[in-house]
C-alpha cells in the first residue's frame, strides 16, 4: 500500500546523518589512536576530518529530530510517542528528550560541543584525548543506529521506526487508510514532564554528565602516555566546570520535584536522583585531588581512581535509568528498549579500560617524596576527597540493590521509609564534610601554625555556636546528630565568610573556594532545617487512632475538607471553596485565614493545588506552594472524587389524611388543609371542572417554611388531572393524585431530587522552614565553581 | 607507613562495614506467605489489585486509611490496609508494591508504589481526526 501523506524523506535524511555520525566517530577514534601510536601528522589530519564530519552529522541529527517534532510527523513512532497537536509549543523541547533516543542524542550533542572546544585548545594532548572522546561517541551512536545484525537489534533509531511498522501497532486497522496521516494525533508528553523545569533540567544534567568525559579523556591520555601528572593541569578547570554544571543540574531536579511532584519534598533518594548525585560527589573528590596535585603532589593512584570512576558512574547512571533494571523501585525511569546488553557492554568497556590502564601502570606511578603533616591543608583535602568517595559508594550500593538482586538472585530492598534510610546513612558524612569545609581554608599547605589556626577559627566558632544555640532553642531541636550538623554547617558558612573578608579582604580574586564553600555550608544548613523541621500541618480529622498499630502508622497526614467548611490547620484556618476546571486541569481553591485582632477570621492567601487529568497516562496531583522568606507552605491534593455522584431522584407515594406529615430525606411537610376555592387560582379551569387544592407547609433543612398547594382537578367532573407544585430549593415536587373516599384519605406523590452532594478534598500540607537557605546556598555554590573556572582561564 | 595509606585502609574498612550493615539493615522482597509467617517484620510485597472485591475508602471518617484486596505473585489474596490516602488513579494500577508488615488478618502498608499502564498499551493510537484537518 502507498501512503501519500507520509514524509519518508525526512526520516532518510536523519538516518543518513546517523550513519555518517557513527562512521565519523569510528574514523576519528581509529585515526587519532593511530596518530598517537605513530606520531604521523597524516593520521592527525584524518582524525580531525573524522571528528568534524561526526560533529556536523550529530548537529544534523538533532536539527532533523527537532524539525520532525515541530512539523508533527506522527507517522514516526518517536514523534507520535512523545508529542501531540494539543501540546503547547514551550514543551516541544521536553518532547525531544523524553525518550531514550532523544536523550542520548542531546548527550552526544553536548559531547560534540565540548569536543569542538577541546580540539582547538588541547594542543599536544589532541590525539589521545580526542581518540577517547570519539570512542565514547562511537559507543553512544551505536545505541542510536537501529540496525539489525544477525537478529540482534543494535540501538534504537527515531528516524527509521515508523508507527505502522512498529510491532505493537502494525496490525491496527487505521493503517488500511492510505491517508491515515491526516487522521492521526500523537500520544503526547507525560503530564509530569509538562513543566518548565523539565525544559531545562534534563539537558542541564546531561551537559553535566557530558563534562565528565574531559577529565576522563585526559586521565586515559595520561595513562597511555605514561605522563601521570602532566594531564592534571589542563583537566583541572574542566573538572570544576563540570562540578558547577552537574551540581546545578542535580539541584534543578530537586527544584522540579519540589515544584511539581507530590511526594512532599525536594529530594526523595529516588534511584534516578541518586544516580546523578553520585558522579557529582566523586567529581568533587577528583577536583580536589587535582588541586592538591597542582600544589603539592598527591597519591597518583587515588587521582586516577576518582577521575575514571566519575566517568564510569555517569555511564552507570545511564545504564540504571535506561535499561529498565530499576523496574518498580523508581517512578521515573525509562522503559526497556532492549538496549540493556549494549549499555552493559559500553559500561564494562570503559570500566575495564580504566582498571586495565591503572593496573599495568600501577608500579610506575611516582611515589610521593615527603610525608604530609597532619596539620597540612593537603592532608585534610585528601581526607575529604576520600569521604566524598565513600559517601558516593554507600549511596551507590543501596541504589544498586535491584542490580544486585538481578545478578545474585537476592531479595534486597531498602528498609523503612527510603528517605529516612538514606538520610540516616548520609548525615554523618555531611557533618564531617561540613567540618572539613570549615577548617580547610585556615590550614596552610605543608604545615600550619596551630596557634594561629585556633585564633583564626575562634570568631567563626563563636558566631556559629550562637547561631546553633538560637536555632536549636527556637526550633526545639534536640537530636544531637542534627545539632552537630547544624553547628558544622553554619561553621562552614561563617568561617569561609570570615576567611574571605579577613584574609582575602573581600576581593573576588582567589575567592572562588571560599564562595563555593559558603554555598555548600548554606546548602547543608537549608537541607537540615527544612528536612528535620518540616511539619505536616494537615492532620487526620477522624477519631480513630491509627497510631496504636505501631510506630510506622502514626502518619496522620491528610485533612478532609468539605466544601465551605472551615477547619483549623496549623496556624491557619482553611476552607475549601470549590474547583475550577480548565482544559485538563482541575484547580482546587483553598483559602487560608487567620484570626485578626477583633477575633474575626481574615483571609491571608489562597492556594490552588491542582490535578492534571490525562486519560492516557494517569492523573497527576501537582502541589501549590506559598513562599515566605523564612518558610514555605506546601500543599497538594491527596484525593479528590473526580466523577460526580450519579444519584437518581426518588419518587414515593403517600396516602394520608389532613393534619398528617410526610417525611422526606431532607425535609418534612404538614398537610394543613384542603383548599376548596382552588378553582379560582387555577386559570385553566373551565366552568364544569372541579378543582381541589391540598395545602402543605414544608420545612427544609434550614427549618425554613415554604407553602405548597398541588391541585387535583376533575375535568368536566370526570377526567382526573394533577397540577403539581414544587419547591426547587428543597428539591421537592408534590402532586395530588387522588382521593380515596372510603378510607377518607388523600393520595400524594413526592418526587425528591438526590440531596446535593457535598464536594470534598483530601489534602496534605507541609511547612518547610528555611528552604530558601538551601536555594541560596545552591546558587552561591554554583557561582563559586564557575568563578574557579573563570580565574583559571584568566590566569592562562 | 604513610598517613595516606592509613587513610586508605580506614576508608576500605568503612566501605566493608557499610556494605555489611546495609545488607543487614535492608528489608526484602517477599510474598504474602513469608510476610504472614513473620508478622511485624517489614517486607516489600509485589502484587496485583483484586478488582472483583470491594475497595473501602471513607475519607470523611479517616482520610488516611484505605482498604483493598491484593493478590501476590503466587496468587494468594490478602486484605490490605494502606495507612495513606487512596492513591489517585488507583484502579488503573497494573502492579503494586506494598511496603509494610503483616498484622492480624491484614497486611498493613505504610508505603505504596504503583506501576500504571505502560506507554505501550495495545491499540492506543487515536484515530480521531486531528484538529488541524
Amino acid at each position: 500500500m502507498i501512503y501519500p501523506g507520509e514524509n519518508l524523506v525526512i526520516g532518510q535524511i536523519g538516518n543518513i546523518f546517523t550513519v555518517v555520525a557513527f562512521a565519523g566517530s569510528f574514523l576519528s577514534m581509529v585515526a587519532y589512536f593511530m596518530a598517537e601510536k605513530t606520531q604521523d601528522e597524516g593520521y592527525l589530519r584524518l582524525g580531525r576530518i573524522g571528528f568534524l564530519t561526526h560533529s556536523l552529522a550529530v548537529v544534523g541529527m538533532v536539527s532533523t529530530l527537532f524539525f520532525m517534532i515541530f512539523n508533527q510527523y506522527f507517522e514516526y513512532h518517536y514523534i507520535w510517542q512523545h508529542s501531540n497537536t494539543e501540546m503547547p509549543m514551550k514543551y516541544i523541547f521536553s518532547c525531544f528528550w523524553e525518550g531514550i533516543e532523544g536523550s542520548f542524542m542531546i548527550w552526544t550533542f553536548w559531547h560534540v560541543i565540548l569536543g569542538l572546544i577541546l580540539y582547538r585548545s588541547v594542543r599536544e594532548w589532541e590525539a589521545p584525548v580526542m581518540s577517547v572522546i570519539s570512542a565514547v561517541q562511537f559507543f553512544m551512536l551505536s545505541m542510536l543506529l537501529g540496525v539489525v545484525f544477525f537478529d540482534y537489534k543494535l540501538g534504537s533509531n527515531p528516524f527509521t521506526m515508523l508507527l505502522r511498522e512498529h510491532p505493537d501497532f502494525s496490525a491496527l486497522p487505521i493503517f488500511e487508510n492510505p491517508n491515515y496521516t491526516d487522521a492521526i494525533d500523537g500520544r503526547g508528553l507525560n503530564p509530569l514532564l509538562q513543566n518548565y523545569w523539565m525544559v531545562i533540567h534534563p539537558p542541564f544534567v546531561l551537559f553535566g554528565y557530558a563534562t565528565a568525559i574531559i577529565p576522563f579523556a585526559y586521565a586515559i591520555a595520561g595513562l597511555l602516555r605514561k605522563q601521570f601528572i602532566e594531564w592534571v593541569k589542563p583537566a583541572l578547570s574542566w573538572t570544576f566546570f563540570g562540578i558547577g554544571v552537574l551540581g546545578i543540574g542535580v539541584l534543578m531536579g530537586g527544584a522540579w520535584a519540589y515544584e511539581s511532584l507530590s511526594f512532599g519534598g525536594f529530594w526523595a533518594w529516588d534511584p534516578v536522583e541518586n544516580a546523578s548525585l553520585v558522579p557529582w560527589l566523586t567529581m568533587v573528590g577528583a577536583g580536589h585531588l587535582m588541586l592538591i596535585q597542582r600544589k603539592k603532589g598527591v597519591s597518583v593512584f587515588s587521582l586516577f581512581l576518582l577521575t575514571t570512576i566519575t566517568f564510569c558512574l555517569v555511564q552507570y547512571a545511564s545504564f540504571l535509568t535506561k535499561s529498565g533494571v530499576l523496574g518498580d523501585t523508581s517512578v521515573h525511569s525509562f522503559t526497556d528498549l532492549g538496549m540493556t546488553g549494549q549499555l552493559v557492554v559500553s559500561l564494562l568497556f570503559f570500566c575495564f579500560l580504566s582498571i586495565y590502564l591503572i593496573a599495568v601502570n600501577f608500579k610506575k606511578f611516582p611515589s610521593q617524596e615527603s610525608e604530609e603533616s597532619i596539620t597540612s591543608r593537603e592532608f585534610w583535602m585528601f581526607v575529604s576527597s576520600l569521604i566524598m568517595f565513600v559517601a558516593a559508594f554507600i549511596i551507590s550500593f543501596s541504589t544498586s540493590f535491584p542490580v544486585i538482586n538481578k545478578l545474585f538472585g537476592t531479595n534486597l530492598a531498602t528498609s523503612g521509609e527510603r528517605i529516612d534510610y538514606y538520610n540516616q546513612w548520609i548525615t554523618p558524612f555531611a557533618i564531617i564534610t561540613a567540618l572539613l569545609l570549615a577548617i580547610g581554608q585556615f590550614l596552610k599547605y605543608t604545615k600550619t601554625d596551630m596557634k594561629m589556626f585556633w585564633k583564626n577559627l575562634a570568631i567563626s566558632g563563636l558566631v556559629s555556636a550562637t547561631i546553633t544555640i538560637s536555632i536549636a532553642i527556637i526550633m526545639e531541636m534536640r537530636n544531637p546528630i542534627y545539632i552537630s550538623l547544624l553547628f558544622t554547617s553554619s561553621l562552614a558558612a561563617t568561617s569561609n565568610t570570615a576567611y574571605w573578608i579577613l584574609f582575602l579582604k573581600g576581593k573576588m580574586k582567589a575567592a572562588s573556594a571560599s564562595i563555593a564553600h559558603i554555598g555548600f555550608g548554606l546548602l547543608l544548613l537549608g537541607v537540615l532545617i527544612s528536612t528535620t523541621q518540616s511539619e505536616v500541618i494537615s492532620s487526620n480529622t477522624s477519631l480513630y487512632d491509627i497510631s496504636v498499630l505501631g510506630d510506622d502508622f502514626s502518619n496522620n497526614e491528610n485533612i478532609l475538607l468539605m466544601q465551605d467548611d472551615t477547619l483549623i490547620m496549623g496556624d491557619f484556618f482553611v476552607s475549601y471553596r470549590g474547583k475550577k476546571e480548565e482544559d485538563n486541569f482541575i484547580h482546587y481553591e483553598v483559602e487560608y485565614m487567620q484570626p485578626n485582632k477583633e477575633g474575626k477570621l481574615e483571609k491571608q492567601f489562597t492556594l490552588y493545588p491542582f490535578l492534571q487529568l490525562n486519560p492516557r497516562m494517569g492523573n497527576v496531583a501537582e502541589p501549590y506552594t506559598k513562599h515566605y522568606l523564612h518558610k514555605d507552605i506546601y500543599t497538594h491534593i491527596s484525593y479528590a472524587e473526580l466523577e460526580d455522584r450519579d444519584e437518581k431522584a426518588t419518587s414515593e407515594e403517600h396516602s394520608i389524611g389532613i393534619g398528617d406529615t410526610i417525611f422526606t430525606k431532607t425535609s418534612f411537610m404538614i398537610f394543613d388543609s384542603l383548599d376548596r376555592k382552588a378553582t379560582e387560582k387555577f386559570t385553566g379551569i373551565g366552568a364544569n371542572d372541579l378543582a381541589i387544592g391540598a395545602h402543605f407547609t414544608l420545612y427544609d433543612v434550614n427549618t425554613q417554611a415554604h407553602e405548597l398547594t398541588p391541585l387535583f382537578v376533575l375535568q368536566n367532573r370526570e377526567f382526573p388531572m394533577t397540577v403539581s407544585d414544587s419547591i426547587p430549593e428543597a428539591g421537592i415536587r408534590l402532586s395530588f393524585e387522588g382521593i380515596d373516599p372510603e378510607k377518607e384519605s388523600f393520595n400524594f406523590r413526592v418526587v425528591e431530587e438526590a440531596p446535593k452532594f457535598n464536594d470534598f478534598i483530601v489534602m496534605k500540607a507541609i511547612v518547610f522552614p528555611g528552604i530558601n537557605i538551601l536555594w541560596i546556598g545552591c546558587i552561591i555554590m554554583g557561582l563559586g565553581s564557575f568563578l574557579a573556572v573563570w580565574q583559571r582561564i584568566r590566569r592562562k | 607507613m604513610k598517613k595516606t595509606h592509613i587513610a586508605l585502609i580506614v576508608v576500605i574498612a568503612i566501605l566493608i562495614g557499610a556494605m555489611i550493615t546495609a545488607i543487614n539493615d535492608s528489608s526484602s522482597y517477599a510474598d504474602f506467605a513469608e510476610a504472614f509467617d513473620n508478622p511485624e517484620a517489614e517486607f516489600h510485597v509485589v502484587g496485583k489489585l483484586n478488582r472483583d472485591k470491594d475497595m473501602t475508602y471513607d475519607p470523611q471518617n479517616n482520610p488516611d486509611e484505605f482498604m483493598f484486596y491484593m493478590m501476590d505473585m503466587n496468587n494468594r489474596e490478602q486484605k490490605v490496609v494502606l495507612h495513606k490516602s487512596k492513591p489517585q488513579d488507583f484502579e488503573r494500577s497494573e502492579q503494586i508494591v506494598l511496603i509494610g508488615q503483616a498484622k492480624g488478618d491484614a497486611f498493613h502498608a505504610h508505603e505504596i508504589l504503583m506501576k500504571c499502564p505502560s506507554k505501550y498499551t495495545e491499540g492506543e493510537v487515536t484515530a480521531e481526526a486531528s484538529t488541524n484537518t
